[in-house]
């Protein structure tokens, strides 16, 4: 479908740009998962005697609010946080995908009812659904999950259907379908090469809107029951301290940063 | 495309004179409570304190009663009936004149409503010529005190509707309402007709803003004059700038822990006295509330002078002695660091919520300090009617909280809601004391007189001893202050703004 | 607009309206903790909830009636009009929204505004010339607003615009400049992702077939872009800010409680807090209706710039 050739520097450069976005996103999980082991020690110990200390020789990172240690308390929050995105993100895209794929290709009775019920969630305030949802079953993960995997998958949707839709009638699609070809291959062949940088890039965008919907709500004091450490619980609980402690509060504001990029590296490197 | 630009630029332009905005031409009160109704039960705090509104009874700085509304008052010998005589030629903000009815009026209606004055013994409140006359079914010292909380102030008989809801705020106070924009905003404006001295300030606003961050920076660019409730974090910042002077005053509050003695765990007085001892509260003094006199080594606080006690032994932080008391108690440490007893481990919930900031941050400091003796609490950060609701079905095990101890500048009428015998809904909880219960019927009768010292004394050993609540910390308001302004007092029980006082900074 | 455009409207409307009202009605029989006791805390504050500010509660509300018969009367409300009182305020809810959506609407619009100007305009640039040093600048400010949260953006915007410059109002609301520093706030994060989108459509339109001919056949990079480029650059824009519009007005109450605004959202959270039922019937509802007519109204805006025939 490309109608420029790319050419040989710019192939070159997209593989580097993705290069780097994997690098990141690998050096960050890596970081959360290694953490543990170069530092040993409890991420909710806490030292009342030494809060919001300057990152040093005893604590490499500084300490927060409670005098815990950060560097332990952001390698066990990229754990829960990249979780977090990547459960609510990736349920978002299988529901918003296989929806819109159905939408687009069956049409009819499906697509009333599928856009529908896309515009009912996006109608109904999301915010109005997470909190009920976390109002069930405070202090517990899978609410905050559903809730935002519950916003997140009608812009999947809407994209899918505008992509798929045009696709759905072309030739092309209708050539595999005669030659026998079942609906996964056609996905596979025609629909997700044609969707998967948007979802990717979307995606990215999710990622980030979870991580900062926690925070979002533990700003109103909605969330994840305390000591675990999460990055958008953190920055929000390091806010008090944002001019006695830049330097700890920027922190979990710069992981999240690098994890954004990095996927979005990932994902923008694959456009064209 | 360039049209666009045009009128943006336009618009900024046209926007540009407002950007040198000088200091706006009132007193501007910047507080964390929103202005949730017009009905004094419910918001009535918001309108006593602009002085909108007024009780009966007021109070000085060192929490005596003195006269408001009410010129005096006098008192049968059996304590049962009370006679207000009514200050004459007050006027209202409608421009009507306050009446025995009008007053009679207000109390029945306040009485309806939750507040406090449906909590005393109240049988008939009547008018009588100049004075209105409120008989109790039984003696009631505390009445007094209670007459000066904001659910019984007077309004014109006009604020009402014929249900008793308040449709507008009509009071008698030195300031009329010019603004009402709940839940954020209000301005009020000089009542020439005010009975008392005229005030200097002639206009005030009130902005209620949730975060401490907003209400310090708020401060610090010197847009408000008065801010209270300012976040410990910020203390140190802003008493650095050369424009804010930063005031604390002593609150009659104390955070403590709500324990359920009918839970297995905690029945056993030992085990209290453990989790008091294990409980670091200078560190959470230092750390979280960043001042170390607020450290509860007693339930009253030092402001408190007729229920402190000064020779009391404080409370300890002692791990040592509280792992022992624990082992008495039959609890040990298990391989994997957890006290356990009968196969059974030490396991509580610690229900808190978060309209006070502090409270959350005390909870996880308590977890870890209690983890490091080997019990394992959990927190639920939760709404505040849960403490009241989980307390009357019987399912809370550890509550934080913060309680006002006077909610009128007398303690009495909470104490004995608290320690009621099987606890209160805010106090202890399936615990009993019957010589506690005895002195507190005594203080309810007898009032303010030589006996009283002493009762109180006893009240406040008994609650030291059997540990129904654990102390951590107490309470400062903190608050800046403009130069702009002179003469700001502020008050301990959070009463009044005392804007009527206020005077502009002519330097 | 067709008719069966306008019906599948009405009846959205409506369906939201139900959903809403079911939604409510199941959170009141579902949700833990005593609707009294957190009706009586959002009443009375901390200090004065009990049980028996709560019993007064439960009494005057009637709260242990049928919820069947609740549901139903409150459905019947709705279609007179008739939105209730809050249980909290004992104001009308028509009359708490009307000033809090109007704040709502005031803050959302001048940050869409501020949005178009930063957003758009910084992603055709970078459309223009993908993979060049203006490009991966835009990338990288639109992820630095993406994964900064609103409260950390408006608190630097704060020291700067106010405490250090002194030009604009720390927070409140009142001052015809109090909304600027709200509305740039989430105008940045709104720029971020629209700036993505823009450039990523710019990209598109410039590959394809119409706008290379219009340079081949001699027109200079700003007349195509002027003549084909914009419209078709301007349809995934709008719809993308149509959408935003509505999460701005729910989803700013970060922004809003940060700023001391009155808007919806800081009002929703509150009703839901104190289950003030009424009132969040009430929001959820004027929102889901708001929602339909933008939706409706960003079609007609891509009709007018694309007066193409397409399936929406």
């Amino acid at each position: 479908m490309k109608k420029q050739g790319t050419g040989n520097s710019k192939a070159v450069s997209v593989y580097r740009t993705r290069m780097i976005g994997s690098g990141l996103l690998f050096f960050l999980i890596a970081f959360g998962m290694v953490g543990p082991f170069l530092v040993s020690g409890d991420p909710g110990r806490q030292n009342l005697s030494a809060i919001l200390s300057t990152p040093g020789k005893e604590y490499l990172l500084g300490t927060d609010h409670l005098g815990r240690d950060m560097l332990l308390r952001l390698t066990a929050a990229i754990r829960v946080s990249v979780a977090i995105a990547l459960i609510t993100t990736a349920t978002a895209s299988l529901i918003g995908v296989s929806l819109g794929i159905l939408a687009a290709t069956r049409g009819g009775l499906a697509e009333r009812c599928t856009s529908l019920l896309a515009d009912t969630f996006l109608a109904l305030p999301g915010l109005l659904l997470v909190l009920l949802l976390v109002a069930i079953a405070p202090g517990s993960f899978w609410p905050l999950y559903l809730g935002i995997a519950m916003i997140l998958w009608v812009e999947q949707f809407r994209m899918t259907r505008a992509l798929v839709q045009p696709l759905a009638t072309s030739p092309a699609v209708q050539a595999t379908r005669l030659l026998g070809f079942g609906p996964w291959y056609v996905f596979r062949r025609h629909f997700w090469p044609e969707l998967q940088a948007n979802v990717l890039t979307l995606s990215a965008f999710g990622a980030a809107t979870a991580i900062l919907s926690v925070a979002a709500l533990g700003f109103i004091s909605v969330g994840i029951r305390p000591p675990t450490p999460e990055l958008g619980q953190m920055m929000i609980e390091l806010l008090p301290y944002y001019q006695e402690a830049p330097l700890i509060f920027l922190q979990p504001i710069l992981i999240l940063f690098l994890l954004v990029l990095s996927l979005n590296l990932i994902a923008g490197g694959k456009i064209r | 495309m360039s049209k666009i630009l045009g009128a943006f630029m336009v618009v900024l332009v046209l926007l540009l004179p407002f950007s040198a905005f000088a200091a706006p031409p009132m007193i501007q009160i910047v507080a964390p409570w929103e202005i949730s109704s017009k009905d004094p039960s419910r918001a009535g705090f918001v309108y006593g304190r602009l002085e909108v509104a007024e009780t009966l009874v007021n109070v000085d700085l060192n929490g005596s009663h003195i006269p408001g509304l009410a010129a005096s008052w006098d008192t049968s010998d059996d304590g049962r009936i009370w006679r207000f005589t009514i200050r004459p030629d007050v006027r209202f903000h409608d421009g009507t004149l306050m009446t025995t009815e009008t007053v009679v009026n207000s109390l029945l209606i306040a009485r309806q409503k939750p507040g406090v004055l449906n909590r005393a013994p109240v049988e008939s409140i009547e008018a009588d010529n100049e004075a209105i006359v409120l008989t109790l079914s039984e003696p009631f010292s505390p009445i007094l005190s209670f007459l000066t909380h904001y659910s019984t102030m007077i309004l014109a008989p006009a604020a009402y509707d014929e249900s008793g809801n308040v449709v507008e705020v009509i009071g008698t106070g030195p300031y009329r309402i010019t603004l009402l924009q709940p839940p954020q905003k209000m301005e009020v404006a000089v009542f020439t007709e005010y009975w008392g001295p005229q005030p200097k300030i002639e206009r005030a606003g009130y902005l209620a803003a949730g975060r401490g961050e907003t209400r310090a920076l708020l401060a610090e660019s010197g847009e408000a004059h008065v801010v209270f409730t300012i976040d410990p974090a910020s203390v140190q910042r802003l008493a650095r700038r050369d424009h804010l002077e930063i005031r604390t005053v002593p609150l009659p509050r104390i955070v403590s822990l709500k324990l359920n003695c009918a839970h297995p765990g905690l029945e056993d007085v030992r085990v209290r006295q453990a989790l008091s001892l294990a409980i670091d509260r200078a560190g959470i003094a230092q750390a979280i509330l960043r001042q170390p006199d607020l450290v509860a080594n007693q339930y009253f606080p030092p402001s408190m002078q007729a229920w402190h006690l000064s020779d009391s032994a404080p409370l300890r932080y002692d791990t040592e002695q509280a792992r022992h008391l624990l082992q008495e108690a039959g609890w040990h440490v298990n391989d994997a660091g957890k006290l356990e007893r009968d196969g059974q481990l030490l396991q509580v919930e610690i229900v808190t919520y978060p309209d006070r900031p502090e409270l959350p941050l005390i909870a996880a400091a308590v977890q870890d300090q209690w983890r490091s003796v080997g019990v394992e609490a959990t927190i639920a950060i939760s709404n505040s009617s849960v403490i009241p609701a989980r307390h009357q079905d019987n399912s809370l095990e550890i509550g934080l909280i913060s309680r006002l101890l006077a909610l009128v500048p007398d303690p009495l009428g909470i104490l004995v809601q608290d320690f009621a015998p099987g606890g209160g809904d805010w106090g202890a909880m399936n615990w009993n004391s019957d010589q506690l219960s005895a002195i507190l019927a005594k203080l309810i009768v007898s009032g303010e007189n030589d006996t009283a010292e002493e009762l109180n004394r006893q009240v406040s050993e008994i609650l030291h001893e059997e540990m129904p609540i654990i102390p951590i910390s107490w309470y400062q308001q903190t608050v800046a202050v403009s130069r702009q302004v002179t003469n700001v007092i502020i008050d301990p029980f959070e009463r009044v703004y005392n804007i009527s006082a206020m005077e502009w900074n002519e330097q | 607009m067709n008719q069966a455009t306008i019906g599948y409207r009405v009846f959205q409307a409506f369906l939201v309206a139900f959903l809403v009202g079911l939604g409510t009605f199941i959170m009141v029989r579902v949700l833990p903790g005593d609707l009294a006791y957190r009706i009586a805390a959002g009443r009375y504050g901390y200090d004065l909830v009990d049980s028996v500010a709560a019993e007064a509660v439960r009494l005057e509300l009637g709260l242990d009636g049928s919820p069947i018969l609740a549901f139903l009367s409150w459905f019947w409300d709705l279609i007179r009009f008739d939105l209730g009182y809050s249980l909290v305020t004992g104001e009308l809810v028509r009359d708490a929204i009307f000033h809090e959506l109007g704040h709502s609407v005031d803050l959302a619009a001048t940050a869409l505004i501020l949005s178009l100007f930063i957003g758009p305009p910084l992603g055709l640039l970078a459309g223009f010339r993908p993979g060049s040093i203006i490009d991966r600048l835009v990338l990288a400010s639109s992820v630095v607003f993406r994964s900064i949260p609103h409260f950390a953006i408006g608190l630097v915007l704060i020291m700067i615009f106010s405490i250090q410059a002194g030009l604009l109002p720390v927070a409140g609301h009142g001052h015809p400049l109090s909304r600027v520093l709200p509305a740039l706030t989430l105008a940045l994060g709104l720029a971020a992702v629209s700036s993505r989108i823009a450039r990523d459509a710019m990209i598109k339109v410039r590959e394809s077939d119409y706008y290379l001919f219009g340079r081949t056949k001699g027109l200079s990079e700003s007349q195509v872009f002027f003549r084909h480029g914009l419209r078709n650059v301007s349809v995934p824009i709008i719809t993308y800010l149509g959408m935003q519009f509505v999460y701005l007005i729910e989803g700013v109450v970060v922004v809003e409680t940060l700023f001391a605004w009155p808007g919806i959202g800081h009002s929703l959270v509150h009703a839901i807090v104190a289950r003030d039922i009424p009132m969040i019937q009430g929001t959820a509802f004027v929102m889901g209706l708001m929602f339909v007519f933008l939706n409706a109204l960003v079609d007609f805006l891509n009709r007018l710039v694309d007066p193409r025939e397409r399936v929406v």
